[in-house]
């Protein structure tokens, strides 16, 4: 990962924190209800860990799902190409 | 290498992306308490007891929260980390 240039280091990494935000406050907002003392119950915590869990597999999932949609995309812009409906060979 | 930068361009960077995620956090937490302590009523303009307490409480648990996942999410990706050099390693190893 060392020969990646810098910048695309750096894109990476800020992405990563920027998920790091939206998790916490997907997590926050949908595990938290209870505000009647400072302490995180151990409920919320449970919670919060899944939540996680689940946000990291669902983001998989989506990613796949779009690849795959990617790919016919890309095959349905060849095959058009191919038949002269789109310019460029 | 034009495309490597040296320790303190890391540095200054490090720095400043730090400082825009900390404002991000900042925000997203604000509109999070906001939704959870302040029902959308509007009878007066100030903040009552209860609202006032209910914030307090609400921004320290959701510190506590980010800080909690932040640890978790370090963990997951040191793991993948891990992986990532065990199978580069063994792509080494098959290569010979």
């Amino acid at each position: 990962m060392a020969e990646q240039p810098a910048a695309e280091q750096i894109k990476q990494f800020r992405d990563f924190l920027q998920t790091y935000n939206r998790i916490s406050e997907n997590c926050f907002v949908d595990c938290v209800h209870d505000f009647t003392s400072r302490k995180i119950l151990d409920t919320e915590d449970t919670c919060a860990s899944h939540c996680l869990a689940k946000y990291m597999k669902v983001t998989q999932r989506i990613g796949q799902r779009f690849q795959e949609y990617q790919l016919t995309q890309n095959e349905a812009m060849i095959a058009a190409q191919g038949k002269g409906i789109l310019p460029g060979r | 290498m034009a495309s490597m930068i040296n320790q303190d361009e890391a540095m200054q960077l490090a720095a400043e992306l730090e400082v825009e995620m900390m404002a991000d956090m900042y925000n997203r937490m604000t509109s999070a308490c906001q939704k959870k302590c302040i029902p959308p009523k509007y009878k007066e303009p100030d903040l009552s007891k209860g609202e006032s307490v209910c914030l307090d409480r609400c921004v320290a648990k959701y510190l506590e929260i980010h800080d909690r996942l932040g640890k978790k999410l370090t963990e997951m990706s040191m793991q993948d980390q891990e992986v990532m050099k065990k199978m580069q390693q063994q792509q080494q190893q098959m290569a010979k």
